[in-house]
């Protein structure tokens, strides 16, 4: 079942949100795939009658009787946030976030919270402390990171939404590893409050589903202005859901010149090829488009995330929340200690890269020059789109991969986001749509477009979901 | 990097490492350096840093009080505190 049929069986009183919170949560307690960090039955069955008995004040909102999963990244009153790390393993959030409040005033129940990459630092879940996700497709397989869980979670039925974040790639390339759908909004659209911080230049909150319409329904319910985020921006209200039925007309897309030349598999290639003609089947114009430097993309996101990680991550002391080192006999040890116990051996490295980064001697050799090359891409994105609508590239170099296959070797594991990398440096959406299919595995292609172009691009999905079936496969 | 330098990181970081742990920590870091060196070759001397995608102005509101009172929410998330203070270890001798 998808979204759409589950909130239509809600508003027909087929199934109340208590029965389809039993649903999932029969399925998270049978989760052999390690999705969730921490489930909340009785605060969900509890949710569950109290939107059953207040039925009219919740039938029309957004996610009405909806069982949803939060990424353990987002704040929850009472409740724990581990953010994948030992950390934070009995940190008991004193707010909800912004997105969690949304999602729950548009009349979804949060069942459980699904396991990611520690700090949202990780291509294939492998960093979390409370060990890997398998992919619903093949269990020796990752199913990518950060947002491993979360896009596992919708995967495999256990619910029909979830949410995510993307700092460089970690909802669309989970999204396209587990054969779901997945946004990354513009930055600033979706609000950052109580969404624990990794690079805040960067991360950006947006929904996973099945298909473009769950995540316009979901993007409706998370998108808001919020005066306690600082880059949070005031748009006109938009509805999403609403926006999939308008005619956008013919588009121009940019679609990616000497493609072959990008390290890309063959197998990815060949489902970018068949869905260029399927956008050339719905009326689209394709236009190439030369983006050579697009590697130079990860130079920069590699300096400036670190940077803003370990500024970011200096508050995990010991002291006011988190893990404390027992036994400590003065603060220098107490800070030493506390963080070289508590963060895993992969946020230590980018916590290191950070500080040389922004040590004197090195600032504008590294920083400033990464900064440029920010400044580089975006200038570049912004004359694409002064001839074409969307740009269309796949959203992974290949398929799933193993486990331990590329931990091993970190450079081959930090390119796994070349592709997904240039939108967040530009702070520009992007959706991650199942484009193919091989060896009973998914491949997806991405659509970027202009800054507060989502409803451009969850149109074009849906248009593109209607010709094709990609999105109905299930593991 | 040498390991005079990565003790001074380390340092620098707050974390911890034993000194025969160094050779590894050097190698690992050395390697992100290797990558991230190639954009060392683009001139872009022409171009001023980016440091937010939108350049946007910040969002500002009223400094204002309220009622919330979450004193005992935050001070039960210290492993160690007591009724209206985080402990810590001895800071001045």
């Amino acid at each position: 079942m998808n979204f759409k049929e589950q909130r239509e069986n809600y508003r027909l009183k087929k199934i109340s949100a208590k029965e389809a919170v039993q649903e999932s949560l029969v399925k998270i307690k049978n989760d052999k795939l390690n999705i969730f960090i921490n489930h909340f039955e009785k605060q969900a069955l509890a949710n569950a009658e109290h939107i059953d008995n207040n039925f009219n004040d919740f039938k029309d909102k957004p996610l009405s009787g909806i069982p949803i999963a939060h990424k353990d990244i987002f704040c929850t009153e009472g409740l724990p946030t581990t953010c994948g790390s030992k950390m934070l393993e009995n940190f008991i959030a004193p707010y909800d976030s912004t997105v969690v409040k949304n999602c729950l005033d548009a009349g979804s129940i949060m069942v459980a919270k699904t396991n990611m990459d520690e700090f949202a630092m990780g291509s294939s879940n492998e960093t979390s402390y409370f060990g890997a996700v398998a992919n619903p497709w093949n269990h020796d397989l990752v199913p990518g990171g950060s947002s491993g869980g979360a896009a596992a979670c919708v995967s495999a039925n256990i619910t029909t939404i979830s949410t995510g974040t993307d700092t460089g790639g970690s909802i669309r390339q989970p999204a396209a590893l587990c054969g779901i759908t997945g946004l990354k909004p513009t930055y600033g659209l979706v609000s950052r409050w109580g969404m624990i911080a990794f690079c805040s230049s960067m991360d950006q909150a947006g929904p996973f589903a099945k298909d473009a319409f769950g995540c316009a329904a979901l993007l409706d319910a998370m998108a808001s202005f919020d005066e306690k985020d600082s880059t949070s921006t005031k748009r006109e209200d938009i509805n999403f859901e609403k926006s999939l039925s308008k005619d956008f007309g013919t588009l121009k897309i940019g679609v990616i010149k000497n493609i072959q030349k990008l390290g890309i598999s063959e197998d990815v290639i060949n489902a970018y090829e068949n869905s260029k003609t399927v956008l050339s089947g719905l009326g689209h114009k394709l236009v190439e488009v030369d983006f050579s430097e697009l590697s130079s993309g990860i130079c920069s996101y590699y300096v400036i995330a670190p940077a803003e990680c370990s500024s970011n991550l200096s508050r995990f002391d010991g002291v006011k929340y988190g893990y404390r080192s027992k036994g400590e006999k003065d603060i220098a040890n107490l800070y030493m200690n506390t963080r070289s116990d508590g963060f895993g051996a992969e946020v230590k490295k980018r916590i290191l890269i950070g500080t040389h980064v922004l040590s004197a001697g090195f600032y504008d050799a590294y920083y400033l020059q990464a900064q440029k090359v920010r400044r580089m891409i975006k200038v570049k994105f912004e004359n694409f789109f002064k001839d074409v609508d969307l740009i269309f590239m796949p959203t992974t170099l290949d398929q799933a991969f193993e486990k331990n296959r590329k931990s091993d070797d970190p450079n081959r594991m930090y390119k796994e986001d070349l592709l997904t990398i240039p939108a967040n440096l530009a702070g520009l959406p992007a959706i991650s749509f199942p484009n193919g299919f091989k060896n009973n595995l998914p491949i997806a292609g991405q659509l970027i477009g202009k800054y507060f172009g989502e409803d451009l691009l969850l149109n074009t999905t849906n248009k593109i979901q209607g010709v094709t079936d990609w999105h109905k496969m299930t593991p | 990097m040498d390991k005079i330098e990565l003790k001074n990181l380390l340092f620098l970081a707050r974390i911890n490492a034993k000194e025969e742990e160094y050779p590894e920590i050097i190698e690992k870091l050395e390697n992100t350096f290797e990558l991230i060196d190639e954009m060392q070759e683009l001139d872009l001397s022409d171009l001023k840093p980016l440091n937010n995608p939108l350049e946007l102005s910040n969002v500002s509101r009223e400094d204002k009080g309220n009622n919330r009172n979450n004193k005992k929410k935050f001070l039960d998330n210290s492993s160690e505190s007591d009724e209206d203070y985080f402990n810590v270890p001895k800071i001045i001798e």
